[in-house]
C-alpha cells in the first residue's frame, strides 16, 4: 500500500525517469567514444597482440628453377615476378616469369625506394621486399602489425604474397582519407607509413 | 573521399511516412507517383479465386459444377480479353444476377474454390503535375538528393521503400516481375547446369547475418569498419548479395557462386576511403572475381580510392557499381561507377522506363578542356525489386543500388558459363554486356549508355568471344536523336568549336595496351567525308583494360556554306602484349568507328552564342559552395555547370529559341570573338589572366556582347557555411562564394561595374514574370547611362549571420549597358544564377535569358524592362566598399589560374591555346552503311553458334487485379510470397520508443511545473551522426524545416 502510494508520488516517477534519462545519454555518449576510438583502429597500437602469421619464408636460394611463376599482374608496363625479377610485360615467358636474360630483367632492385622503405613504383618494392635480408623487417612488422590488417596478413602464405600485399597502398598511406601522405613515394615494403607531406 | 550519412529524423520521418500510407492503399504519395486511383465495387460481379491454375475450360467446368442449382441465365463467366487468357489462371469474374447471396455460398463450398470476391472496378486518373512545378523537384530533392559530400549506399533512402501492397494496386492487370532474374531469364542458363559455381564474389557493403537462411554458400564475412559486427544492421547488404546469390524465395542470379562478404559501411552509413583501401587489398589477395559495390560518392579526385580500384580491375577483379542516386538531374555521375574500367549501371523500372533517380550525363573528370565520356554503361531493373530481407524473408527496394547486383549477379552467372575463364576479365565481360545490351527507345546514351541488360545475349556473345579491342560508343552518329543527344541538337558549321566525343576504348586482349602507330581518318569521298576535319587524341596506354580515344570532329572551309551529311571512319589499331601465347609476340585488333555528322552553313554571329566553361570551378576536389544557400543537404556545386550537365534546361532553350551554343574549354584570349553575338558567363569561380581582361576589353569594343549571371560572395558567410568534415577529418572552408565575384568585379571594373558583397533572397515580379531570387548579389556600380532595374528583396546575409529577417528595398539586380565605342557590344548583368540552373531550380527565368539575348545580339532593348516601374538610377557605389577576396582561402589549390606565392597568389604565366593536330586524310571511295549502330558491335562473333536449348520467350505474368488483399497471391513454382511490409514492421518498435519518449518528456514538463525546483535537465541529444548536419544547419537554424 505504502509502496503504491509512493509510486504515485511525482518525484518518484521524476527519479525513475531521470535515472534512465542519465543510463539513456551516457549509453549514447560511451558509444560516441567508442566510435572514436575506434576510429583509430587501423592505427599500430602497443598491445600485446600478435597475429597469427604463417608465412614460410625461401631464403637464399633466389636461383632456384621453378616451371612456373606467379607475377605481380598489374603493373601498366613493369612485372615482378616470384623470384623477385622485374622486367617490362614483353619480357614476360609464358610460364609467367621473368625473362631473365632479357635486358631490362633484374633481380631484387630497389630502384626509386628511400630509405624508409617506400617505393614510388610499386613493383621495384615488390621486389625490393623480396630480398633475403628483408625478412627480419618484415617478420618484426608482422609481430606489431595492427589489428586492422589481421584479416590481410594471416591470409597471406609466403613471402611474395607479403610482399605484394605489404606494397599496396593501405590505410596507412592516406592522410584525410581522400589524399596520399605522399604521392611520390607511396608503396612501402617498411614497417613505417610513407611520410607525411603537407598538401 | 566523403561519405554520406543519411540524416536520423529524415529517416524517421521516412518510415513514418512509409506506414502511414500502408494503411492507406490507394492514396500513393505525390513524391512517388502522379497516379491517384479510387476504388469502387461493380455490382455483381465476383472474383472467384481458385486453389490452383487451370485452364480456362476446367475454371468453367467448377463454377458450372459449383452452381448448378442456379438458374443458367443468373450467372455468367465474364470474358477477359487480355494475353492471360491463353494461360492457367487461377481466378474468374463472375456476374451473378439473382439469388446472389446462395449462389456466393455454394461457390464456395466447392472444393476448388479458395474464396469469392466482390469485383472492384479501380479508375486511375494521372494528376498531371507541372513539369515546371519546380516547388515539388524540390521538395523531392530536397529529401531525396543525396549530399554528394559523401558515399552513399545507393539505395534511395527509406524513401522508396516501395511497400508492394500500394504498388499492386496500381498495376492492374500489367505484366508484374516476380524475380528480377527470371525477367532476364536467368532460368535458361540454370537449365543448362550453370548457377556460378566457382565464381567467387564479393559483395563490398553492410555485412551480412551469419545464419541467413536464403544463402548456402558464404565462403567468408570480414568487417573493415569500427564497429565490431559481421551483421547486416541495415539491411542493404543483405539484399545486394541475395540479388547476387539468394537460393531461396526470392532468387538471385548465381546462388552457387563463393560469396565474400567485405562490411565497410556501418549501420550509420559511414565508411571510409582507408577502409575501402585495406578491403580492396584483401579482396585482390583473395583473387575475386566479380566485385559489387552499390557504393558512390562525387569526388573523383580521391586518388587514393580511383588508384585502388585500378589497381583492383588490373588484377583482373570486374568491379561492378551503382551510378548514383542523384537523377534526373545531368552531371551527377558518382565514382567509381564513372571509371572506364568499372561497369557503371543505371537503373530502369519494370517498364523499360530510365527510373527517375538513376544519376546521369557525361563524366565532368574531363571539363573544361575535353567532353565526357558516356555513362552509365548499361542500365537494368532497380526499381521495386526483389530481394532477401534483412533476417529472412523478401523485400522490394528501389535504387541504383539495387541494378548494381543485378548486373554483378548476371556477370558472375556469365562467368561461370565460360569455359575458358581466362578470356573472362574485366574489359570482356563490358564488351559483353554492352555490345548484347538492348537499347531503350527515346533515351539518350547519357540516360541509358548501351541499353538494356540482355542475359542470354551477352552470354552467347561470351561463348563466342575471342579476345580484342572495342569502342564505347562504337559509332558517332550525330544526327542520330534522341540517342546521340546532344549531339544530334546542334549540327556542326564551319568557324564552330569542334565537336568533341570521348569514346572509350575497351581492350579484352590485355591489362595493357597500346595504339599502334596513330589512328586513321577515311573520309567517305562519295558522302562527302572530304568536308570534315577530324583530329583525334587518346591514351598513350590503355591501363587498366581501357583508355580513351577523344574524336574532335570540324569542319573543313570548303564547306562554311554548305548544307548536308558526311561520313567516313577511323580506324585504330591497339596491341597487347600477348599473355598466354607464345613469347614475344603480341595481339593486335583493329577498330573502326564509324563518323557520320550533319553540317550547316555557319549561321550569322547574333545567333552564336559562346558558353565559358574554363571559368566554372567545382566540388571536387575543393569546397565550392552552393549558389543556393537554402539548400543545405547538399552544400556543394558539384555537377560540373556545363550546358549539358546541369545547365541542359537552358541550352535546349536556347536551341530552340534558334541559337547556336557552343563551349569554350580555354582561356578567353582563345577564340575569335568575331564569329559570336554574345559570351555568357555563368556563375564564375575561377580568377582571370590580366591578358584575358584586356582581351574581353578589347573584344566588347569590336562588337563582341557580354552576358554574365553572377552569385553571391561574402566573406562573413562564407566564414559561416565553413563545416567539418568528418570524412576527411579536416575544416571546410569555402574558396568562393556561388561565384567568385571580387574576380568579376576585375573583369568588369573597365566598365565602371562591379558587383556587391550583399546577399539577397526573395520572391518578386519583373515584366510579369514570376522570379524567385535565390541568394545572389546586387549590382554596386553601374555606368550611369544605363538601364538598372531593382527589386526588394529579403537581406540573406542578415539571416544567415544573425538569424535575423530584413526587407531591403531597390536592390538593384538587372543591369544593361551599350557601350560606348563605335560597333560596341552591349553588356548585361544579373545577380543570380539560380533561375537557369536545374539543380533546385525553383523558377526559371529563361524569358529573362531570352530578353538579354535580344538586347546584347540584335540591340533590341527589351520594353518591358526599360519601362518598369522598377527601374531606378544606377548607382555608384560609393557609399560601400567592393567585395574582397577571402583571406586566406586556398582557390590557388584549385586554379588554373592563380599559383601559389609569397604573400597573395599570383596569376600563372598564361597558358598556350590548345591547338588540335587534324588526322591526315586517307579518303575511301566507299559507302557507309546506313545504319550505323546496328553493325555488329564486337568482330568474329557468332551469335548462332552458341545455341541456348529450349529458349522460351520470356512471357510477362500477368497478375490479375486481387481483391482486398494483397500480399497473398499464389505464384507459380510454388515460391512462397516474400513479406511484402517488414520494414513496415521494423518502424512499430521505433514508434514506440519515440511515443515513450513523448509522454516522458510531457510528464517532466507536468513535474517541473508543479515543482519549481529547478533540477532540470535538457535532454541534448549528441550523436556522431548529427554533429556534421547541426553544424551546417546553425546557419539558418529556425528558418528551414527539419526533415
Amino acid at each position: 500500500m505504502v509502496f503504491r502510494r509512493l509510486l504515485r508520488k511525482r518525484w518518484v516517477l521524476g527519479v525513475v525517469f531521470g535515472l534512465s534519462l542519465i543510463y539513456f545519454l551516457s549509453s549514447t555518449l560511451k558509444q560516441e567514444e567508442r566510435t572514436i576510438r575506434d576510429r583509430t583502429l587501423l592505427e599500430v597500437r602497443d598491445s600485446d597482440h600478435h597475429i597469427q602469421w604463417k608465412i614460410k619464408f625461401i631464403l637464399g636460394n633466389s636461383s632456384r628453377q621453378i616451371s612456373q611463376c606467379r607475377n605481380s599482374i598489374q603493373g601498366k608496363s613493369l612485372l615482378t615476378d616470384e623470384l623477385g625479377y622485374v622486367c617490362e610485360r614483353k619480357d614476360l615467358l609464358v610460364n609467367g616469369c621473368c625473362n631473365v636474360n632479357a635486358p631490362s630483367s633484374s633481380q631484387h632492385v630497389c630502384t626509386s625506394c628511400l630509405a624508409n622503405g617506400c617505393c614510388s613504383i610499386y613493383e621495384y618494392c615488390v621486389s625490393c621486399c623480396l630480398q633475403p635480408d628483408k625478412q627480419p623487417l618484415l617478420e618484426h612488422f608482422l609481430n606489431r602489425a595492427a589489428e586492422g590488417f589481421q584479416n590481410l596478413f594471416t591470409a597471406v602464405e609466403d613471402h611474395f604474397e607479403l610482399c605484394l600485399a605489404k606494397c599496396r597502398t593501405s590505410s596507412q598511406s592516406v592522410q584525410h582519407e581522400n589524399t596520399y601522405r605522399n604521392p611520390q613515394a607511396k608503396y612501402c615494403y617498411g614497417e613505417s607509413p610513407p611520410e607525411l607531406l603537407p598538401i | 573521399r566523403k561519405f554520406k550519412k543519411t540524416g536520423l529524423m529524415s529517416l524517421l520521418l521516412l518510415l513514418a511516412e512509409v506506414a502511414f500510407l500502408s494503411k492507406y492503399k490507394c492514396s500513393c504519395p505525390v513524391r512517388f507517383c502522379n497516379i491517384f486511383c479510387s476504388l469502387s465495387l461493380s455490382f455483381l460481379e465476383y472474383i472467384v479465386v481458385f486453389n490452383g491454375y487451370f485452364t480456362a475450360k476446367a475454371r468453367s467446368d467448377f463454377i458450372s459444377s459449383a452452381l448448378r442449382d442456379v438458374d443458367a441465365v443468373n450467372w455468367r463467366i465474364v470474358r477477359r480479353d487480355n494475353p492471360a487468357s491463353d494461360y492457367p489462371s487461377d481466378f474468374e469474374v463472375v456476374e451473378i444476377r439473382q439469388d446472389t447471396r446462395s449462389s456466393l455460398l455454394t461457390l464456395q463450398d466447392h472444393p476448388y474454390i479458395k474464396r469469392v470476391t466482390p469485383q472492384r472496378m479501380v479508375l486511375r486518373s494521372l494528376k498531371l503535375t507541372d513539369r515546371n512545378d519546380t516547388r515539388w523537384v524540390q521538395k523531392w530533392q530536397s529529401w531525396q538528393s543525396s549530399r554528394p559530400l559523401r558515399r552513399t549506399s545507393l539505395s534511395l533512402g527509406s524513401g522508396f521503400w516501395h511497400a508492394t501492397g500500394r504498388h499492386s494496386s496500381r498495376r492492374l492487370l500489367r505484366a508484374i516481375p516476380r524475380h528480377v532474374a527470371q525477367i532476364l531469364q536467368a532460368d535458361v542458363l540454370w537449365q543448362m547446369g550453370h548457377t556460378g559455381s566457382g565464381v567467387k564474389v564479393a559483395v563490398f557493403d553492410t555485412g551480412l547475418s551469419e545464419k541467413h537462411p536464403h544463402f548456402k554458400n558464404v565462403k567468408e564475412r570480414t568487417n573493415w569498419t569500427n564497429e565490431k559486427t559481421l551483421d547486416d544492421g541495415l539491411g542493404h547488404g543483405t539484399f545486394v548479395a541475395g540479388v547476387i546469390a539468394s537460393m531461396r524465395e526470392c532468387q538471385g542470379f548465381a546462388p552457387d557462386s563463393e560469396l565474400h562478404i567485405f562490411r565497410v559501411f556501418t549501420n550509420n552509413q559511414v565508411s571510409y576511403t582507408s577502409w575501402f583501401l585495406d578491403a580492396f587489398n584483401y579482396a585482390i589477395l583473395k583473387k575475386i572475381d566479380v566485385l559489387n559495390l552499390s557504393i558512390g560518392g562525387p569526388d573523383f579526385m580521391d586518388h587514393p580510392f580511383v588508384d585502388k580500384v585500378w589497381e583492383l580491375t588490373a588484377n583482373k577483379v570486374i568491379m561492378v557499381s551503382a551510378i548514383g542516386n542523384d537523377g534526373p538531374l545531368y552531371g551527377t555521375l558518382n565514382n567509381p561507377a564513372d571509371q572506364m574500367d568499372v561497369i557503371g549501371v543505371g537503373g530502369i523500372d519494370f517498364e523499360d522506363n530510365i527510373a527517375r533517380f538513376s544519376s546521369r550525363g557525361m563524366t565532368t573528370w574531363e571539363l573544361p578542356g575535353g567532353y565526357g565520356r558516356v555513362k552509365p554503361d548499361i542500365v537494368t531493373y532497380g526499381s521495386g525489386v526483389r530481394g532477401s530481407g534483412l533476417k529472412e524473408g523478401c523485400r522490394s527496394l528501389s535504387g541504383t543500388s539495387v541494378a548494381s547486383p543485378v548486373v554483378a549477379g548476371a556477370v558472375t552467372l556469365l562467368a561461370s558459363t565460360v569455359l575458358n575463364r581466362e578470356l573472362v576479365n574485366p574489359a570482356s565481360m563490358k564488351q559483353a554486356l554492352i555490345a548484347s545490351a538492348r537499347r531503350l527507345p527515346g533515351v539518350n546514351m547519357f540516360e541509358q549508355g548501351h541499353g538494356k541488360l540482355d542475359l542470354l545475349r551477352a552470354y552467347q556473345i561470351l561463348n563466342s568471344y575471342k579476345p580484342q579491342a572495342s569502342l564505347s560508343p562504337s559509332y558517332i552518329d550525330l544526327t542520330e536523336c534522341p540517342y546521340m543527344w546532344p549531339y544530334c541538337s546542334q549540327p556542326i558549321y564551319y568557324g564552330g568549336m569542334p565537336a568533341i566525343v570521348n569514346v572509350t576504348i575497351l581492350n579484352g586482349m590485355g591489362v595493357t595496351g597500346r595504339i599502334v602507330d596513330k589512328p586513321i581518318w577515311q573520309p567517305y569521298l562519295p558522302q562527302n567525308g572530304d568536308y570534315v576535319d577530324v583530329a583525334v587524341s587518346y591514351s598513350p596506354v590503355l591501363w587498366p583494360w581501357a583508355g580513351y580515344l577523344a574524336v574532335s570532329v570540324s569542319v573543313a572551309k570548303k564547306a562554311a556554306s554548305w548544307e548536308g551529311i558526311a561520313q567516313g571512319h577511323v580506324m585504330v589499331t591497339v596491341a597487347s602484349p600477348a599473355e598466354n601465347d607464345v613469347s614475344n609476340s603480341t595481339m593486335t585488333s583493329t577498330v573502326k568507328l564509324p563518323v557520320k555528322v550533319k553540317i550547316v552553313p555557319t549561321p550569322p554571329r547574333s545567333k552564336r552564342i559562346l558558353w565559358d566553361q574554363y571559368h566554372n570551378l567545382r566540388y571536387p576536389p575543393g569546397y565550392f559552395p552552393r549558389d543556393n544557400l537554402r539548400m543545405k543537404n547538399d552544400p556543394l556545386d558539384w555537377n560540373g555547370d556545363h550546358i549539358h550537365t546541369n545547365f541542359r534546361d537552358m541550352y535546349q532553350h536556347l536551341r530552340s529559341m534558334g541559337y547556336f551554343v557552343e563551349v569554350l574549354g580555354a582561356p578567353i584570349t582563345c577564340f575569335d570573338a568575331s564569329q559570336y553575338g554574345t559570351l555568357l558567363m555563368v556563375d564564375s569561380e575561377e580568377e582571370y589572366f590580366p591578358e584575358e581582361i584586356t582581351k574581353l576589353k578589347r573584344d566588347i569594343d569590336n562588337g563582341l556582347s557580354l552576358i554574365i549571371f553572377s552569385d553571391w560572395y561574402n566573406t562573413s558567410v562564407m566564414r559561416k557555411v565553413k563545416f567539418y568534415d568528418e570524412n576527411t577529418r579536416q575544416w571546410w572552408m569555402p574558396d568562393t562564394g556561388g561565384a567568385n565575384v571580387p574576380a568579376l568585379n576585375d573583369l568588369i571594373a573597365v566598365w565602371g561595374m562591379a558587383f556587391s558583397d550583399g546577399l539577397y533572397e526573395g520572391d518578386f515580379t519583373m515584366a510579369d514574370h514570376d522570379m524567385y531570387y535565390a541568394s545572389g548579389c546586387s549590382i554596386a556600380r553601374f555606368p550611369e547611362d544605363g538601364i538598372v532595374i531593382a527589386q526588394t528583396l529579403k537581406d540573406q546575409g542578415l539571416e544567415v549571420l544573425k538569424q535575423e529577417t530584413a526587407v531591403v528595398e531597390n536592390v538593384p539586380v538587372l543591369g544593361l549597358y551599350q557601350t560606348p565605342s563605335d560597333g560596341g557590344g552591349r553588356i548585361a548583368l544579373y545577380g543570380d544564377s539560380n533561375c537557369i540552373d536545374d539543380s533546385h531550380r525553383q523558377k526559371d527565368c529563361f524569358w529573362l535569358l531570352d530578353a538579354l539575348l535580344q538586347y546584347t545580339s540584335y540591340s533590341m532593348t527589351p520594353p518591358s524592362l526599360t519601362h518598369s516601374k522598377n527601374r531606378v538610377v544606377p548607382p555608384t557605389g560609393t557609399d560601400r566598399p567592393l567585395p574582397q577576396r577571402l583571406e586566406g582561402n586556398h582557390l590557388y589549390r584549385y586554379s588554373k589560374v592563380l599559383e601559389a606565392h609569397l604573400g597573395d597568389p599570383k596569376p600563372r604565366p598564361l597558358p598556350a591555346c590548345p591547338h588540335l593536330s587534324w588526322a591526315k586524310p586517307q579518303p575511301l571511295n566507299e559507302t557507309a552503311p546506313s545504319n550505323l549502330w546496328k553493325h555488329q558491335k564486337l568482330l568474329s562473333v557468332d551469335m548462332d553458334k552458341v545455341v541456348l536449348p529450349n529458349v522460351r520467350l520470356y512471357r510477362p505474368q500477368v497478375r490479375p487485379l486481387s481483391p482486398g488483399e494483397s500480399g497473398a497471391w499464389d505464384i507459380p513454382g510454388g515460391i512462397m510470397p516474400g513479406r511484402y511490409n517488414q520494414e513496415v514492421g521494423q518502424t512499430i518498435p521505433m514508434f514506440a520508443f519515440l511515443g515513450a519518449m513523448v509522454v516522458l518528456s510531457f510528464f517532466v514538463v507536468q513535474l517541473t511545473k508543479a515543482k519549481s525546483k529547478p533540477k532540470r535537465r535538457k535532454p541534448r541529444v549528441k550523436r556522431p551522426l548529427y554533429l556534421q548536419q547541426q553544424q551546417q544547419q546553425t546557419p539558418h537554424s529556425g528558418k528551414n524545416p527539419t526533415v
